[in-house]
């Protein structure tokens, strides 16, 4: 093995399923400049995947990438991105990311490898094996049509138990769009389980015993490291806790920090007590339990422990036990998940007896998190179990299904809030079967294709929470105005960007968040207190913009934008400063290429600029703002008739919003009546090659072809 | 008495302070003296005097910088360190005997900085620790109450009842503000 550059591994590998035939290159000189992750990603889709390439194509790539600080001692450091042309992008498929944490980052770079970038399609099943830079690709007919348990149990058993596998079940099999892959148990990255089984790629192995080499000084890094530590709060880096607390002048009802001294994991053995100071960096992992934040107290008596990524203290997937599994549903009694994974079968339910915190609530999360897990089912954000109510409340689904399925779908377990019936459901939808399980499993496309639903309908109607492009919203309006909104019309899925939604939401009284903001983005009117709503400002544009280019560069670099960014902390002492450039000392640190926070936050524009360019040549438009950047009109009304800009509505005003996007694309240097990059943006960026292609395509504004 | 006299009375009474924050209790000026007087401080003939310190204390202990000063809903002078028992937590502490207040102070300081109305529950989980059955009852009688008239309830789709303080907020605001925190478990 060659020595590495710091933080890089310091190879790519390429696998051609096709062929059989594995290479490597070398990730800094071929890929340092889009840092890693989805920058990886997005550049090998770009000079390799041919405009109008299809999601199950076996020209599509599917491309694992880490990043920088995956594997190393950096909290919340344990992310890989899976890029690719995505399946569940509505009406026409492009490029997507699925994010996963889990182990298999870390592993994957002990193994040698930043990324592994799969290609072409095997005839026959495969998985693919990976220790210490040995590669090879196995046999897994053995394992195809079998759950993501299994898989992982039995390549397991071949590899050595240290191994991390992230394998597809049976919907990726199926090339539902609506796939996740799954490592590590419950640690999933949606919509790509599908081109995975469209390459016959079952799973990947991966194991290393090396280690990942920090190119600067080495106490500089522990310190940092520790200083990093401290300024964690809990899960979505809510600053403070849920509780008050002789500790801490504020608190938040709405916090995700809910272990509180005194709570309990009730089904740990023996029973473990949280006591001593909520400050302790020794019991970080004790703050969050997403079990009790989302069903209340009595998940405790369930809880076993907090699980987690690689080096992250956070421990977000909670593991519950109840034994009611067993005996009631013959499912394992243990399931462990965070956020919509955990509440994938609650969602289902319009209502529950007990209610959303109930006994049958949280037995139905308990069966979605068995079962989606294992058959490797995604939920769109929540989409699938909105469209399932919808389509049903509607009268869609008697209406479209022949008598027989209809007939055979136990509702009347559906409208008495019976857990039991999604153990009838949740197989339609992850084997594919019937007309019911066929169109839920590709999304909100799959209705609007296949029984002739108007997308219109879903975006008139609130509930559905539906953006556009088969996806839903994900942090918008209801969370900060126009920079939510904004943040939710540059991708081609839902947003998942949280580097807004962390601070607007991280339980700070709204001066001591209005102070930060005036500091971090040159106004405290870049900041609204949530449902209060002002008008547009430059400020905006900046913090909306600083949103995404942070959520762009945390899934290059492997790490968590459900974490970060950390500019707000629980320090009094701090003033509950955050710190806005650790990324890029890190980044500096690890590699040993010093890069302030303005020269890493423009590798992380051209990443984002990047994406842009890909979406602009597949849509084989420039008019992204007419074609691509779209606001639902639920965003535009309110069930009350409030007014845009009054107290207590999320309803944004037209006007106000064209405004935002045009100080949105001017701050990001793009033409504003298309939101388009410009030719000058792109050698700003060291895109002009890009430029150059998009220009000849005529896809740059205001340059010849 | 010297200067450096007056240091060491002051910080040996600033720790008694720190020591009884740090068991959550309040203390005032004649609680430090005795806290002190029990670790024999004014045993020694050149040290200070008890009757010069008790003169000398209410100033010095106001004058920390480390240290807060809470005037009691009880009317006295009552002090803690906020490193280890905040003044949000200390204010609660010191309402904990007339629910009323503490349940009225509390969603008043709720609306007015975060703002936000709050849970009707919080008031069952420490530091509150009020039953169900006595949080209904002091709701009701805030109702009755002209001290209270600005404490007022909505209840979500949820079944949740939030409260909170019309001073402060508008019941349209507070009844979104209350929706949208109900939502967090349910959409997130």
């Amino acid at each position: 093995m060659t020595a590495t550059p710091g933080g890089f591994a310091g190879r790519v590998l390429r696998v051609d399923l096709s062929t059989g035939k594995f290479s490597t290159q070398d990730t800094v000189e071929r890929y340092g400049d889009v840092l890693g992750g989805t920058g990886l990603g997005y550049q090998v889709l770009w000079e390799e995947v041919p405009q109008g390439t299809g999601p199950f194509d076996a020209a599509n790539k599917l491309v694992f990438a880490t990043g920088v600080l995956a594997g190393t001692s950096v909290p919340c450091s344990g992310r890989t991105a899976i890029t690719a042309i995505y399946p569940s992008c509505w009406p026409k498929a492009l490029v997507g990311s699925g994010h996963m944490g889990g182990q298999f980052a870390a592993k994957l770079k002990y193994a040698g490898y930043d990324a592994i970038i799969v290609e072409g399609r095997a005839e026959r099943p495969v998985w693919l094996f990976v220790r210490d830079g040995h590669v090879e690709l196995r046999d897994a007919s053995h394992l195809w049509g079998s759950g993501i348990r299994r898989a992982t149990l039995e390549i397991s058993q071949e590899m050595g138990a240290d191994c991390c596998v992230a394998a597809i079940g049976q919907a990726g099999e199926k090339l539902a769009p609506l796939a996740t892959v799954v490592n590590s148990l419950s640690h999933s990255a949606g919509g790509v389980g599908g081109v995975m089984g469209s390459k016959n790629l079952k799973a990947i192995g991966v194991q290393g015993s090396g280690c990942v080499r920090i190119a600067g000084d080495k106490g500089q890094w522990e310190r940092l490291v520790k200083f990093h530590l401290s300024i964690l709060g809990a899960n979505n880096q809510h600053v403070v806790p849920a509780f008050p607390s002789p500790e801490s002048e504020y608190y938040s009802p709405g916090s995700r920090w809910v272990g509180e001294p005194g709570k309990r994991w009730g089904a740990a053995r023996p029973p473990v007590e949280i006591t001593g100071s909520i400050h302790s960096m020794s019991r970080i992992a004790y703050r969050t339990n997403s079990a009790a934040y989302f069903l209340g107290e009595q998940a405790w008596k369930h809880t076993v422990r907090g699980n987690g990524c690689t080096s992250c203290p956070i421990r977000c997937h909670t593991t519950l036990k109840v034994p009611a599994m067993a005996t009631k549903y013959g499912l394992n009694e243990i399931a462990q998940g965070t956020c919509i994974a955990l509440n994938f079968g609650r969602f289902f339910f319009p209502g529950l007896p007990g209610g959303p915190k109930g006994q049958a609530a949280l037995e139905a999360c308990m069966i979605g998190m068995n079962m989606a897990d294992d058959m490797g089912i995604w939920s769109n954000y929540g989409q699938l179990q909105r469209d399932f109510i919808k389509l049903a409340n509607d009268g869609v689904l008697q209406a479209k299904l022949g008598s027989a399925e209809y007939s055979s779908i136990p509702w009347d377990q559906w409208r008495a809030g019976d857990p039991a019936f999604l153990l009838d459901l949740i197989p339609r939808i992850g084997e594919r079967r019937g007309e019911l399980g066929n169109v839920l499993s590709q999304g909100s496309g799959g209705p609007f294709d296949h029984w002739g639903v108007p997308e219109s309908a879903w975006e008139a109607d609130r509930a559905t929470t539906y953006w556009k492009m088969g996806h839903p919203k994900h942090h918008a309006n209801e969370d900060d105005g126009q920079c939510g909104v904004i943040i939710n019309t540059q991708y081609n899925r839902d947003a998942q960007c949280h580097s807004h939604t962390n601070f607007v939401r991280n339980g700070l009284p709204v001066h001591e968040q209005k102070r930060l903001s005036g500091e971090l983005w040159g106004s405290p009117d870049s900041v609204d207190a949530p449902g209060h709503y002002t008008r547009m400002n430059p400020y905006k544009a900046r913090r909306a913009q600083w949103a995404l280019i942070r959520k762009e560069l945390h899934d290059c670099l492997g790490l968590c934008n459900w974490m970060g960014p950390w500019v707000a902390s629980p320090l009094k002492e701090r003033g509950y400063r955050g710190d806005n450039s650790l990324e890029s000392r890190f980044y500096s640190l690890a590699t040993g290429r010093s890069l302030d926070r303005e020269g890493l936050d423009l590798a992380g524009t051209r990443v984002f600029t990047l994406h842009r360019a890909l979406t602009i040549r597949d849509m084989a438009t420039a008019d992204m703002r007419g074609a691509h950047d779209h606001v639902p009109q639920w965003v535009y009304e309110d069930p009350k008739g409030a007014q845009p800009f009054t107290q207590g509505t999320i309803r944004m005003d037209r006007a106000d919003m064209a405004l935002a996007m045009d100080m949105f694309y001017e701050s990001m240097g793009w033409d504003k009546a298309t939101g388009a990059p410009t030719r000058e943006t792109y050698g700003r960026l060291g895109l002009d090659a890009v430029g150059q292609a998009l220009a000849e395509k005529g896809l740059v504004p205001g340059a010849e072809k | 008495m010297t200067p450096e006299d007056t240091a060491r009375l002051c910080e040996a009474a600033a720790q008694a302070v720190r020591e009884a924050s740090a068991e959550l209790r309040l203390v005032d000026c004649a609680e430090v003296l005795e806290a002190l007087a029990a670790e024999g401080h004014f045993a020694e003939e050149d040290t200070i005097g008890l009757e010069e310190a008790r003169a000398l204390l209410p100033g010095l202990l106001a004058a920390h910088p480390a240290l807060a000063v809470l005037e009691s809903r009880t009317g006295r002078t009552l002090h803690h360190a906020p490193e280890q028992l905040s003044r949000t937590y200390a204010r609660i502490l010191d309402r904990k005997g007339s629910p009323l207040l503490l349940m009225a102070e509390e969603i008043r300081a709720n609306s007015r900085d975060y703002p936000r109305p709050v849970p009707a529950e919080l008031f069952e989980g420490p530091p509150f620790e009020l039953p169900p059955e006595d949080i209904a009852h002091a709701v009701a009688a805030m109702a009755e109450s002209p001290d209270y008239q600005d404490i007022s309830s909505v209840t979500t789709d949820t079944g949740a009842v939030y409260l909170f303080s019309s001073q402060h907020m508008e019941r349209g605001y507070a009844m979104f503000l209350a929706e949208q925190t109900e939502s967090l478990t349910l959409a997130p």
